[in-house]
């Protein structure tokens, strides 16, 4: 049995909620997140030697690009988990989430974790469609009547761009072989180059960028985006931004890895939509007063910047990866900040938080550390992997769209740091409370943090390993 | 072109040209029912992957999901009338433009003579289904869009040179799809409201 087949271990949980209810919902799906966190570590250090985790044509593949997505998925998946559940062990007025939102978690995190290791085509585009399926009812909140538009809006837009997504996949297996059978699995695609002439692969690759770029967030299918962070709880919020964003992220890197990807119409697909995306990100973000709709905007402006990385190829690559990696750990710091501030000052709106540093000291720290890595500050990981990508693009001679990066960035900066700046250290809009906030509360935060200052200032060499083959495999060098 | 396939193209159209919400969901029956009828009609002996895909195709899209729409809107009370696309020459126009240009399409991609017409109808139903998305805001009509794409990239499976190994990946998709479905009517019941019956306006 492949070791990846592990990964569906969380499951057994499932039974457990049924008959603990929902009053341990967030313990339970906390330790469901511990057993995944210790099998992808078995798995993504190859503790278990001499065994061949998952032969070549098996539906499962334990490559570096799984093997590096799954820690740091999973890892974020348990960070978020163990927020809430110590944020409800200390603040007992917070509720837990019932029982079924845990089973939608643990399915979620299951199919997460599924979508990173599936090597057949169609499993992986089912296992984002499942993990679709388990966000949905997971965004919608009974006291808030927006969220289930909201919810609409998210399966609405996520099964279109994966229909078309499918439809792309489908195409790359027509494209492999016209006259014999295709194949369904990435390692068999990735091992031939389409015959010269034939369509079906770029046509595959160019749809596979539309539908997986609709799931990240991509203009111009970016709409639903902004409204599922903005209504959904900040658990879930983290989720889809931190988790879900990079489990689409590795299906269209596979897809990336084909020999002949670049080859086509996708890197002009790629540019396009990335370039669109960082302005449309910039100019909402200086038109929002709603702190999750500006997570929100950055999170497409990320998605920008990574489309943008990615139709470079090869000399991009690193910084790419590096930069997605790192996005994905300040999403889940924001989000969870964001959710402790919302709690709060019981709004939203960035006009009605003050003096955050004094009043709630490490959400305000927090958020702090949050902002200047999201704007893309040394020492961290965002900071290099948006040099890198820039370097790229100057030395590729896309100067054109160095120039609206730099345009799109500038402005975001400008807009961010004016909105969430006087949050942090502004005049206080209302007396101190001073809540219970304990250093073990923040825990998965300064985990997540000491992740994102490690990326920028030294990778440990077991993982920059992972991240130079996940580079190599895209071209590289 | 075999006959299934130009009665196919018929139901793609007519739900467009008649506005009712029966209608489309009589449409989207009979595109159900047509690629399952396909399905049966080439299959020498009935494997496992086939009678995965007539439940898939005919039970499941064919039977289960306009009936469990239709059961949402009759109790919901919806007027007859739904506009699929907005009822003018210039949306009429667009339809037969579409559909001409995903023959043309077709035709200009390699790929053997009997497999030509299978990707031809599932690029018609394909853009249809995205004119229809891209005309409609109600959650209905929105739904009906997305099972016009769902079957769209049915039958582009269909014509395609080689079925994938495993049933049971059919399965999942059988369980991916009910579940979705599911989820659909749970949108569509939160979503729609209740139109109050003519006697109780009345009152």
């Amino acid at each position: 049995m492949s070791p990846a087949l592990w990964l569906l271990a969380p499951l057994a949980f499932a039974p457990w909620l049924r008959v603990r209810g929902g009053r341990h919902a967030s313990a339970l799906v906390a330790i469901a997140a511990m057993v995944e966190v210790a099998i992808a570590a078995l798995i993504s250090f190859e503790v278990v030697p001499g065994v061949e985790l998952a032969p070549a044509g098996d539906a499962l593949t334990t490559d570096a690009t799984a093997r590096l997505f799954l820690l740091v998925i999973d890892a974020i998946f348990l960070g978020i988990t163990m927020s809430a559940w110590l944020r409800r062990r200390v603040n007992q007025g917070v509720p837990d989430r019932g029982a079924l939102d845990g089973l939608f978690a643990i399915v979620f995190l299951v199919a997460a974790n599924l979508a990173l290791v599936t090597n057949h085509v169609l499993l992986a585009w089912l296992a984002l469609e499942v993990t679709t399926l388990a966000a949905a009812p997971m965004i919608v909140r009974p006291d808030k009547p927006g969220a289930i538009g909201a919810s609409w809006r998210y399966v609405l837009f996520s099964t279109i761009g994966l229909g078309v997504a499918l439809l792309g996949l489908l195409c790359l297996t027509r494209g492999h072989a016209p006259t014999a059978a295709g194949s369904y699995f990435f390692d068999e695609l990735a091992r031939t180059r389409a015959p010269a002439g034939d369509g079906w692969r770029p046509l595959g690759v160019a749809l596979v960028v539309l539908g997986i770029g609709t799931k990240l967030g991509l203009a111009p299918m970016y709409t639903w985006l902004p409204e599922a962070y903005d209504e959904a709880p900040s658990g879930v919020a983290a989720m889809l931004a931190a988790v879900q964003f990079n489990c689409a992220l590795v299906v269209l890197l596979r897809v990336l890895q084909l020999p002949d990807a670049l080859d086509g119409p996708a890197p002009g697909v790629l540019l396009t939509m990335g370039l669109a995306s960082m302005i449309v990100s910039a100019a909402s973000i200086l038109a929002t007063r709603n702190i999750r709709r500006l997570i929100a905007y950055a999170s497409i402006n990320h998605a920008g910047v990574i489309a943008i990385g990615l139709a470079l190829g090869g000399p991009a690559a690193y910084g790419v990866l590096l930069y997605a990696v790192s996005n994905a750990f300040i999403k889940a710091i924001l989000f969870i900040s964001v959710g402790k501030m919302e709690h709060h000052y019981q709004s939203k709106d960035m006009r009605d938080v003050g003096g955050l540093i004094k009043d709630l000291p490490y959400t305000g720290l927090f958020l702090m550390i949050g902002t200047f890595a999201l704007l893309g500050f040394p020492p961290f990981g965002s900071f290099l992997g948006e040099m890198l990508i820039l370097s790229s693009l100057s030395a590729t001679g896309q100067l054109l769209v160095f120039a609206g990066f730099c345009v799109a960035i500038a402005t975001t900066f400008v807009a961010t740091g004016r909105s969430v700046f006087p949050m942090i250290w502004g005049e206080a809009k209302r007396k101190a409370t001073w809540p219970r906030q304990t250093a073990v509360g923040s825990l998965p935060k300064i985990a997540f943090m000491a992740a994102l200052v490690m990326m920028g200032i030294y990778v440990p060499p077991q993982l920059n390993a992972l991240f130079r083959d996940v580079a190599a495999a895209l071209g590289a060098h | 072109m075999t006959t299934p396939l130009v009665v196919f193209v018929l139901i793609l159209l007519l739900p467009l040209f008649m506005s009712s919400w029966r209608t489309s969901l009589l449409g989207l029956a009979g595109q159900g029912l047509l690629m399952a009828w396909i399905v049966y009609d080439r299959a020498p002996a009935l494997g496992l992957d086939d009678g995965a895909a007539l439940i898939d195709l005919g039970l499941l899209r064919g039977l289960v999901a306009p009936m469990v729409l239709y059961r949402v809107l009759r109790a919901r009370g919806v007027p007859r009338r739904n506009d699929v696309i907005p009822p003018n020459l210039l949306s009429w126009t667009a339809v037969l433009v579409l559909v001409l240009l995903a023959f043309r399409f077709a035709a200009a991609l390699p790929m053997p003579a009997h497999e030509r017409p299978f990707v031809a109808v599932a690029t018609a139903a394909l853009l249809l289904g995205f004119f229809v998305l891209a005309t409609q805001v109600g959650v209905f009509s929105q739904i009906v869009a997305v099972f016009r794409l769902e079957n769209a990239i049915a039958m582009f499976t269909l014509g395609m040179p080689a079925e994938h190994d495993g049933w049971w990946i059919r399965g999942v998709e059988i369980a991916v799809l009910a579940v979705t479905l599911a989820l659909f009517r749970w949108y569509l019941l939160a979503l729609t409201p209740a139109v109050p019956a003519p006697s109780e306006e009345a009152a």
